[in-house]
């Protein structure tokens, strides 16, 4: 086999502006899918029948989907039935937000759930009303416990970006698919993307065992 | 005869007037009816799950009640969120299991009542809190974490965390009943402390020493229902009803 490395290197400059795409692409999906999570977990828990069903319906719709799918539906259907027109990068941003939101909102329900009654009662007690208790009591320690999920969430993100390849955003696995096609240097390109990715992923799945360890435990 | 001696012609702190309290089948609560004054400390003793902790817990609404009513100075608890909150703020309570806030300091434990509620500024919220953690021996710990402390020192916290609303009546639901031994003490001596200060307090306890010393009423509960009360020398040197002396005797008091 006749590998040329080259190729890599000449295109050096579209590869660090892919992987600078792809870490924009999750850090905005996440800064939208955290307190898109957060109100869904409000909702769901709200005692309204009409939010919880919505937050309800809305987490399973999108949890249940395959996310190229949404990212399909966003890039096809958004336009014609909502009358707007993003850019690939929106569109790539809205599917995947809605997918990590419906997750993000299913952990933060779970933390919420986990911290015990006596917690509220004791806010309650004190003539804390309710969204006050939430909001300073029982979110700040559900937060802190979920931490692990979410950087978990984080890094499954960062690798299915990837997915929003498919209507030409223009991120890492876009732009070597793309260098691919132009040089038919398959393995060269698919072995930079791997190289690429791993470098990123690994010392951020790292980052995550260690928030386990550090606040997985409590009390 | 209550020990301070309130004056008959006060009307009650809390008045419960036949309150009732079902958990599905279960009655919790059947048709109790007791006084509080002003000033007074009053002991709930009881066999575990007689209604004690119940009662405790309808009296600032974290429970609600099934039947009969609850005056708090002469008017009915009120129902709605605004008139519980109002309400809450002049009870303060203690929870058998502490329930400090972990993610906030002893500092920020006792302040937070007075700066989300009262809305102090953080300065005068936390000038009382320094007070209060002063008055229950801990000023020493502002900085610690629930987490770094023991249990005596966690619930005193606790007991600050409460006062620092400037409840009007105090309710202790088995405070020392999560601590070790060795501990106990130092959460007795600033109830007794309190009592001694004149704080009206309504205290659900298995330490019969204390009610013994400290109490001006105790009431003994069974079965949700209240079987005597009575000043502490009536209830343990010469009760009136055989089965609060089966009670007393199976906890080893010996008077």
């Amino acid at each position: 086999m006749n590998l040329d490395w080259s190729v890599v290197w000449a295109n050096a400059g579209p590869l660090a502006q892919g992987t600078a795409l792809t870490v924009v692409l999750a850090v905005a999906t996440m800064a939208i899918a955290i307190p898109g999570g957060i109100l869904l977990a409000l909702m769901r828990l709200s005692g309204s029948r009409l939010l919880s069903g919505a937050s309800a319906s809305f987490t399973e719709l999108f949890r249940n989907l395959p996310l190229i799918l949404v990212i399909y539906a966003a890039y096809y259907i958004m336009p014609i039935t909502l009358d707007v027109a993003f850019s690939p990068f929106v569109t790539g941003l809205v599917a995947l937000s809605l997918n990590v939101a419906a997750y993000n909102g299913e952990t933060f329900r779970a933390g919420i759930a986990s911290i015990r009654k006596g917690q509220s009662e004791a806010a309650l007690a004190l003539g804390m009303s309710r969204w006050q208790t939430m909001r300073d009591i029982v979110l700040p320690q559900a937060v802190r416990r979920v931490l692990p999920v979410l950087a978990s969430t984080w890094v499954s993100l960062f690798k299915d970006t990837s997915l929003v390849s498919v209507i030409a955003v223009s991120e890492l696995a876009y732009t070597s698919m793309r260098i691919r096609s132009q040089t038919f240097r398959v393995l060269e390109m698919l072995t930079a993307m791997a190289v690429i990715y791993w470098a990123l992923g690994y010392p951020q799945a790292k980052l995550v065992d260690w928030m386990n360890r550090r606040f997985g435990v409590s009390e | 005869m209550s020990r301070k001696g309130h004056d008959a012609g006060q009307p009650a702190v809390l008045d419960y007037r036949a309150v009732r309290k079902q958990f599905g089948s279960f009655t919790a609560l059947a048709g109790v009816s007791m006084q509080v004054h002003r000033t007074e400390v009053v002991c709930l003793i009881g066999p575990s799950g007689s209604g004690k902790s119940t009662l405790l817990r309808c009296t600032n609404g974290l429970e609600t009640i099934d039947g009969g009513e609850i005056l708090l100075d002469g008017a009915a608890l009120p129902r709605d969120p605004r008139g519980m909150r109002a309400m809450r703020r002049r009870m303060g309570m203690v929870f058998q299991n502490f329930e400090l806030f972990p993610h906030k300091t002893a500092l920020g434990n006792v302040a937070s009542g007075p700066l989300t509620v009262l809305r102090l500024s953080r300065d005068e919220a936390e000038q009382r809190a320094a007070a209060l953690l002063e008055k229950v021996g801990l000023a020493d710990k502002a900085a610690s974490y629930p987490s770094n402390l023991s249990g005596g020192q966690q619930q005193r916290v606790a007991i600050a965390r409460a006062l620092a609303m400037q409840p009007e009546v105090m309710l202790f639901d088995e405070p020392t009943s999560a601590l070790d031994p060795e501990t106990i003490g130092e959460v007795l001596n600033v109830m007794k402390t309190l009592a001694e200060e004149g704080m009206t307090m309504v205290v659900v306890t298995h330490e019969m020493s204390f009610a013994r010393r400290v109490a001006d009423q105790v009431v003994v509960f069974e079965r949700g229902q209240i079987i005597e009360q009575g000043p502490p020398e009536q209830i343990f040197d010469a009760p009136l009803v055989e089965r609060t002396r089966d009670f007393l005797s199976h906890l080893g008091w010996a008077g």
